[in-house]
């Protein structure tokens, strides 16, 4: 059964130009979808995507949705790629949202700040769930583990039901094979038990 | 939804794709540029898919793309033409003519705007331009009505005799969600007109007088049909509101929290030309007027030409800024509403995070090589005329070797003009898609020019900026310098490696140094495209 929302849920997804945002952001948009869900998602395509700054905004609904973007102040769930990109969009949040961010820093620019400031900062932000994922894809021997354990965390503030992930694997990975589903149902469920426990 | 039609998850730009095909379009023509590259990309992968005589070709430029479009409306086939609100510029001549001759076949022309200048140079708005050619215009506002529109935008094509403009922005190009689609109908097929000896399209004098009446004689016809889409509910007349496109997504989006805005008398504009009987009335009855489009204020001059200026809010009373794009946030400040309370910013400094140049792309090379040469020769602050492409981001550190972005093409002719009036060295810089777009056309007056003028092409052989397309035509450059009177020694092929570096700094000094004209042309693959093996996809005989 899918839960009846009472408001929109808008969830922001931010990362470095490929390090695939858009693709994680499809991932929730899909379960969005297939939970008969209203819903609609902003992307940023174009000259972006060469290493800079890139997001993607995901809003659904038990009513209608017409806006693809969510209002500043109003993001029910961050999810950050990078340190400094979960950084520049702390005020997209509303103050009882949830961020979940990776802490390993992907640094292509010269004005990159100081690596401990970075986790400093983050670290002082309210309702915020870490976790450094070049460490723990080693950990899983799975170096593309990093986005799905940040979706398997940020899933656990998601309204959908948690069987209904693995269907959304299977279908996005069924052309790479069934080890590349279990590696990904894996690397999700090792990022839930991080909040779940 | 009935049996017949299928849920599909698709972008604004896709669902275009889906509704001119599904209209039974035959033809689909363009020219890459953000946010309306993945238009035609998806119309190329379903048709083909289908094998059912559909084509889809990349013009050299928007005004090529165009006329191939109107002629295989001519031909009897109904088209698309892709491209971006600049690109509407380029293909203006074009776009114009084609509401004085009308069409045959439904031609719908899909302009993306870019409000807020996402991957643009300026956030002009296109509906000023369907006005001014006096060719209907629709605006959806999510996907369902983006592939709804387009698909009914045929019909209304060959009733109308008229091209029609379809306007997105880029929220709404690159906003993916479910549409609802209906089945397929193959290629519209009408044949070559018959009402021929009317010669409405042989626009001499004569005959352009003629049409141009009929069409003016239209517009009424034209403002009954384009209404049928908008939409006018008097309620509460304290406050009336307009909404157009994205203004309109937001607002209804904003009346599912805000209850108390469905009280209000609301006008939904949806095509163009608006009635403008109706919108005088709307204007006169309501006491207010909120009007939220994207993103100059069209509406709203004509609702401050009708009435006075201070009833109605907008961007020029700064209800809403003049600039940029609409979001919910201005929404709810232009009504008073109480702000969202968010996370407080973080205490350290966000530096931006700009795009740059791939690792290993041979354009970094050739900046390096550039400034080099220009180091030795004694140029302490090089100037550069630049051009649109990925080599745009060669203004920014660590090459800073680009010192004019203008619009495409603009780089060789202004080199010309710097070069003639004595500047010396002079280089103008662009891509070889760019190149082809619109630099061609000052390539033909290069040889003449007695000035110190450089024009150096970063040929990839590919549309790298867009997302990789293929380019009209590789391999012919060196060519075509010499069909316009380049002698052999003013044409050089250099490749930008790192292990070249040496090589090609020691020929650039002496090519710099000539005082006269020289053709540059710094060719290698684009590495993204390479590592992705899309060389042999895309030119398979090469």
């Amino acid at each position: 059964m899918t839960k009846v929302l009472d408001k929109a849920q808008g969830i922001i997804v931010a990362g470095v130009g490929g390090q695939g945002a858009i693709t994680l952001a499809q991932l929730i948009l899909g379960a969005a979808w297939k939970s008969n869900y209203h819903c609609l998602q902003s992307e940023v395509h174009g000259m972006s995507q060469r290493g800079g700054a890139v997001n993607a905004h995901i809003v659904f609904d038990s009513e209608p949705v017409t806006s693809p973007t969510i209002m500043e102040g109003s993001a029910d769930v961050l999810i950050g790629m990078e340190p400094l990109e979960t950084l520049r969009y702390i005020h997209m949040v509303k103050k009882d949202g949830h961020i979940i961010s990776s802490t390993s820093p992907l640094i292509n620019m010269s004005t990159y700040p100081d690596e401990s400031r970075v986790l400093a900062a983050i670290k002082e932000i309210e309702g915020v769930h870490l976790v450094d994922t070049d460490d723990v894809s080693k950990q899983l021997k799975n170096r593309h583990a990093g986005n799905v354990i940040l979706l398997g965390m940020a899933s656990t503030f998601l309204p959908m039901e948690h069987d209904l992930w693995n269907s959304i694997f299977e279908e996005r990975f069924q052309i790479k094979g069934e080890k590349v589903i279990q590696k990904n149902i894996e690397a999700f469920a090792f990022g839930r038990n991080l909040i779940n426990t | 939804m009935s049996k017949e039609t299928k849920q599909i998850m698709a972008m604004g730009d896709e669902a275009v794709a889906h509704g001119a095909i599904d209209a039974g379009v035959k033809g689909v023509f363009g020219y890459p540029g953000t946010p309306s590259t993945e238009v035609f990309e998806s119309a190329a992968i379903i048709i083909e898919g289908k094998n059912d005589g559909r084509i889809a070709r990349w013009g050299a430029n928007e005004k090529v793309g165009y006329e191939m479009a109107l002629g295989a409306s001519y031909a009897g086939n109904r088209s698309l033409v892709t491209m971006k609100h600049v690109g509407l510029n380029v293909a203006m001549d074009a776009f114009v003519n084609s509401g004085i001759t009308g069409v045959h076949g439904g031609l719908v022309i899909l302009v993306a705007d870019d409000p807020g200048m996402h991957s643009s140079q300026n956030e002009q708005d296109s509906r000023y331009l369907a006005d001014f050619s006096l060719i209907p215009c629709l605006e959806p506002s999510t996907p369902q009505e983006t592939y709804d529109f387009t698909r009914q935008a045929y019909d209304l094509s060959e009733k109308l005799d008229l091209p029609i403009l379809i306007r997105v922005v880029t929220r709404l190009a690159h906003a993916r969600g479910p549409i609802d689609k209906i089945p397929t109908i193959p290629p519209v097929e009408m044949g070559i007109p018959t009402d021929n000896p009317d010669k409405k399209w042989v626009l001499i004098p004569a005959n352009a007088r003629i049409q141009y009446q009929k069409l003016r004689d239209k517009m009424p016809t034209v403002v009954n049909e384009m209404s049928a889409y908008n939409k006018i509910e008097y309620k509460d007349k304290k406050i009336g509101i307009i909404a157009a496109g994205m203004g309109r997504a937001y607002l209804d989006q904003l009346c599912q929290t805000e209850k108390q805005l469905t009280e209000h008398s609301r006008f939904d504009v949806c095509a163009y030309p608006i009635d403008n009987k109706a919108l005088r009335k709307y204007a006169t009855e309501c006491d207010a007027v909120y009007v939220f489009e994207e993103n100059y204020p069209y509406i709203e001059d004509q609702l401050i030409a009708f009435t006075n200026e201070a009833k109605i809010h907008g961007r020029r009373d700064d209800t809403v800024p003049m600039s940029g794009e609409l979001d919910l946030l201005k929404l709810r400040k232009a009504f008073s509403l109480e702000l969202p309370e968010a996370k407080s910013k973080p205490g350290i400094n966000i530096p931006n995070r700009p795009p740059r140049l791939c690792k290993g792309c041979g354009h970094s090379d050739a900046f390096n090589n550039i400034q080099e040469a220009f180091k030795n020769i004694g140029v302490p602050d090089p100037r550069v005329f630049g051009d649109i492409g990925c080599y745009t981001l060669g203004t920014l550190p660590p090459y800073n070797s680009i010192q004019t972005t203008v619009e495409m093409g603009a780089s060789l002719g202004m080199a010309l003009g710097a070069g003639h009036v004595g500047m010396d060295p002079v280089v103008g810089l662009i891509g070889d898609s760019t190149f082809f777009h619109s630099g061609l056309t000052s390539l033909v007056s290069l040889a003449e020019c007695k000035g110190n003028v450089n024009f150096i092409v970063m040929d990839n052989r590919i549309t790298a900026m867009t997302g990789q397309q293929k380019t009209v035509a590789i391999n012919i450059i060196e060519d075509i310098g010499k069909a316009v009177g380049l002698k052999d020694d003013q044409i050089h092929v250099l490749k930008p490696l790192p292990k070249n570096n040496e090589e090609n700094v020691a020929q650039l000094e002496k090519i710099f140094s000539h005082k006269g004209p020289d053709l540059i042309i710094f060719r290698r693959e684009c590495i993204e495209a390479y590592r992705k093996g899309l060389y042999k996809k895309l030119y398979p005989s090469e």
